[in-house]
């Protein structure tokens, strides 16, 4: 019977490490998805009517999650142009929006991107997108870094 | 929003399948009770797939590759330690029981 | 001004609270009475004084500055005390002390007060530490507030976690006995009978709370669900099982001088995991519909106020494990009834506290992350529940201490019957769950009707146990047809076509007038929805708010009852030329809020057979 007691102790010092082990969570989130979906070099993209040339993108390029609808992606824009401006390639994929207000959202704003690919979700859903904006780091056709919610200054610094 | 979230489907299963996937966004709450893009959107695409003929068996390994397993409400079978334990308890007990009452 | 004298009398308890351990011996009885009072007393200020604030819209205190808004109806303005983690800690402090006073009326040992305001103490030192809301900041005249969460402007929501916090403190009184009886080893009846009205007061407001937070979730969530299984609903629960076990158990100890020991180490860790689901919620450890935006410092505090409760549970236990005999049963007896019944609630239980946590130990362990959620809860909840209903039906008939053989008939002929009215019942549902929980069921409902008719002593206490016995029966019977024969429907009007829309389950609905409404602080859009069934009509007006300040939009659900059944809609969707509607039928949905009001009132009449 004395040893029953000591269950909840046991019990208790599991909950207390799970405790300290989330007081500092980690910020990276580990990317399940290795691979782009295909879908981003089959489809049509929106202003320029071709499919993305994946020569003409180089080892390093960016595909960014965006929506005219999404207050978010309005605040990190100013990177994403000064991101251009350093000459990276930048794939826009605008989910789940409305065309007219798209392209007035992106006449105001300015177009950062090499491509649009105007998304209805088929290409949110493959490449496990929970919300926009998010942002995907690619090297070499492989996901090596995923950002979700508006990239900040130092999620970018390093190609400024 | 613009899309308007007409992806409910009529078919029972589906709307049991909807129940039992976690909105990844909102907190704590599956994807048929919740209106955000992200559910509207996994919504549409489980329906799409569902009427291309996919089982819901199929949908959900999908799924899971994915968005991994956070993204299932139904824990898989390999936490056999957390489908178990409560049985397993209750045996335990059972049997201190026996020893010590009866 | 406000904030200086919370603070004051939030360092005013303390100090008192020194004085009174360090001279307690020196005291007589009297002044000992008065300084334990004064100390409760002055304890309950703060928490009145913040209501103060909010109410008068103090603005110079932050917390009222974050979670108040100048135009909030008055009514929401004071709630909203409690609404953010600050004030909520303090609303579990006041009623610490608020229990702590009425319990000096009844019970003057000092030795258990002591320990009650050591552990009021210790909560202050926590909201003076991590979470005072009495913080100054210095604004303009002009300020009108951050405003409040939307999800808070309602009066079902919150007054839910003040009842349910009455309930969660009320398990402080039993803790305290409990480790008063385990620390001088003096173990008479009427500890044990105070006991069980304590746990019994807590269990009815335990008993509320959760009925109120599940109506609230029903009637706004807006998707037709009562139960979702969210950590926040499960740490409620598993307080409230451990209390039924203890209220079950505690009659063993009093009628009958056994299970001492173990009931005392309910009351203990029943306490303990209502501190346990605090921290939880306020920790943010576990993500859930509930969660206060809140840094694990907070929980930190928590885990150690936990481990001090645990570690003086099992130190008190080690102490004095001997005192107790060995109890022994016949295994067809009242007692041995009511242990089974114990084991299956404990066990009921773990399995909630294992399947909220579990998500924690996986992503450590593991590195995956999991959910767990209704599936689980389902599977393993409902076997291990299935047991305890059938006993129930027999256990109130059965006598104390004695093994008797002559009744062995009629439960079988009772068992066999209902397995056959379930079997008409799957022939003529075709659903399997609906059969299975008649079977479950109807030995208690037969039991009940037989009970009625035959003569013997029928007091208040048999019609309160009889009552929440039979209100489990409902409630089983309810829930499984809410949720096995629930329809669905999303119905989408567009503009110039035809308004009517032929519903699958026969009837039609139309939509009569869509109009906005302007509030002090929310934009109403109201629809005047009506469904036509055969010669009935019924009018639904579910509707969506737009709150000032913030702009975040609320759904607001409208329900309209068809006897125990229930339409439920809410707006999905609303354009200037398209309106979805979506429309649930909830059977039986009504039994459910009825059988949890008999359970409610069945608690409340063996309290008031004791008092």
């Amino acid at each position: 019977m004395k040893k029953t007691l000591l269950v909840p102790i046991l019990g208790f010092l599991i909950l207390a490490i799970c405790t300290f082990y989330y007081l500092n969570p980690s910020p990276e989130k580990k990317t399940k998805q290795k691979k782009i979906a295909d879908e981003v070099f089959t489809t049509q993209t929106f202003f320029k009517n071709e499919i993305v040339d994946k020569n003409n993108l180089g080892d390093f390029y960016i595909v960014n999650f965006f929506a005219s609808w999404c207050k978010p992606c309005l605040a990190e824009h100013p990177l994403l142009m000064a991101m251009k401006e350093k000459g990276i390639k930048i794939i826009g994929i605008n989910f789940r929006d409305d065309e007219e207000n798209f392209t007035t959202w992106i006449n105001e704003n300015g177009n950062p991107f090499e491509y649009i690919i105007r998304d209805d979700g088929t290409i949110a859903y493959k490449m496990g997108l929970i919300g926009v904006p998010e942002t995907y780091f690619i090297t070499n056709d492989e996901i090596t870094n995923k950002i979700q919610g508006p990239l900040f200054y130092e999620d970018v610094e390093k190609y400024l | 929003m613009l899309f308007i979230s007409s992806a409910l489907a009529e078919d029972t299963a589906l709307i049991d399948y909807y129940k039992s996937i976690r909105c990844l966004v909102c907190d704590g709450q599956n994807i048929l009770e919740s209106d955000t893009e992200f559910s509207v959107n996994l919504k549409e695409q489980i329906k799409k797939k569902f009427e291309n003929g996919l089982s819901i068996e199929e949908i959900n390994n999908e799924l899971i590759s994915i968005y991994g397993e956070e993204i299932s409400f139904k824990p898989s079978s390999n936490h056999y330690l957390l489908w178990t334990s409560p049985f397993i308890l209750l045996l335990l007990v059972f049997f201190l029981i026996r020893k010590k009452y009866f | 001004m406000i904030n200086i004298a919370g603070h004051i009398f939030l360092y005013l308890p303390i100090v008192f609270a020194v004085f009174y351990y360090t001279r307690s011996a020196k005291l007589n009885e009297l002044h000992t009475v008065l300084t334990t009072r004064a100390i409760y007393i002055c304890s309950l200020i703060p928490f009145i004084l913040l209501l103060l604030a909010f109410a008068t819209s103090n603005f110079q205190t932050l917390n009222v500055l974050q979670n108040s808004y100048i135009n909030d109806p008055f009514i929401f303005k004071v709630t909203s005390a409690w609404g953010s983690h600050e004030g909520s800690i303090l609303l579990w402090v006041f009623l610490i002390n608020f229990y702590g006073l009425i319990f000096s009326f009844f019970h003057k040992k000092n030795l258990i007060h002591k320990q009650l305001i050591f552990i009021s103490q210790i909560f202050i030192i926590y909201i003076l530490l991590s979470s005072n809301p009495f913080v100054s900041v210095n604004i303009d005249v002009n300020t009108q507030g951050l405003g409040l969460n939307p999800i808070l402007q309602n009066l079902l929501f919150v007054i839910h976690p003040p009842i349910l916090f009455l309930g969660y403190l009320g398990l402080i009184i039993p803790f305290v006995i409990a480790s008063f009886v385990l620390t001088t080893k003096e173990h008479e009846n009427y500890l044990f009978q105070q006991m069980l009205l304590w746990s019994k007061i807590s269990w009815f407001f335990l008993t509320v709370g959760i009925t109120l937070g599940s109506y609230w979730a029903y009637s706004e969530l807006g998707w037709g669900g009562w139960w979702f299984w969210d950590p926040v609903e499960n740490v409620s629960l598993i307080p409230w099982l451990l209390n039924t076990a203890l209220v079950h158990s505690l009659q063993v100890s009093i009628k009958n001088n056994q299970l001492k020991l173990w009931s005392l180490n309910l009351a203990l860790y029943g306490f303990i995991a209502a501190v346990f689901g605090t921290f939880l919620v306020r920790s943010n450890l576990i993500v859930s519909v509930h969660s206060f935006a809140a840094d694990p410092l907070r929980g930190l505090f928590l885990i150690i106020i936990i481990g001090y409760l645990l570690v003086t549970t099992i130190r008190m236990n080690l102490k004095s494990i001997s005192l107790f005999n060995k109890d022994t049963f016949q295994i067809v007896s009242k007692e041995s009834f009511l242990l089974i019944n114990n084991i299956f609630f404990i066990c009921a239980a773990l399995t909630v506290f294992i399947g909220t946590v579990y998500p924690l130990f996986s992503e450590m362990i593991f590195q995956t992350a999991v959910s767990v959620g209704a599936p689980y809860y389902n599977f393993t909840f409902n076997i291990l529940l299935a047991p305890i209903i059938i006993l129930m039906a027999f256990a109130p008939q059965i006598k104390w201490q004695k093994n008797e053989t002559q009744n062995k008939l009629k439960p079988l002929i009772i068992l066999i019957t209902s397995f056959l009215i379930s079997l008409i019942c799957y022939y003529i549902f075709n659903n399997p769950f609906f059969a299975i929980s008649i079977f479950i069921t109807a030995p208690l409902f037969i039991k009940s009707l037989i009970v009625l008719f035959t003569k013997f002593k029928k007091d208040l206490r048999f019609y309160s146990q009889w009552l929440a016995h039979l209100s489990i029966g409902f409630f089983i019977i309810a829930a499984v047809s809410t949720e096995q024969f629930d329809t669905e429907e999303n119905l989408l009007f567009q503009k110039g076509e035809n308004n009517q829309i032929t519903l699958n389950s026969g009837g039609s609905a139309y939509i009569e007038n869509i109009q906005n409404i302007e509030m002090p602080n929310h934009v109403q859009i109201l629809l005047d929805m009506k469904i036509l069934e055969g010669n009935k009509t019924y009018s639904l007006s579910p509707s969506k708010n737009i709150y000032q300040p913030s702009g975040q939009i609320t759904n607001e659900v409208s329900v309209v009852n068809n006897f125990l059944h229930q339409y439920y809609a809410t707006i999905s969707e609303i354009e200037s030329d398209l309106v979805s509607i979506n429309l649930v039928y909830k059977p039986y949905i009504n039994l459910l809020w009825f059988s949890a009001i008999m359970l409610i009132v069945g608690i409340f009449g063996s309290i008031i057979r004791k008092i």
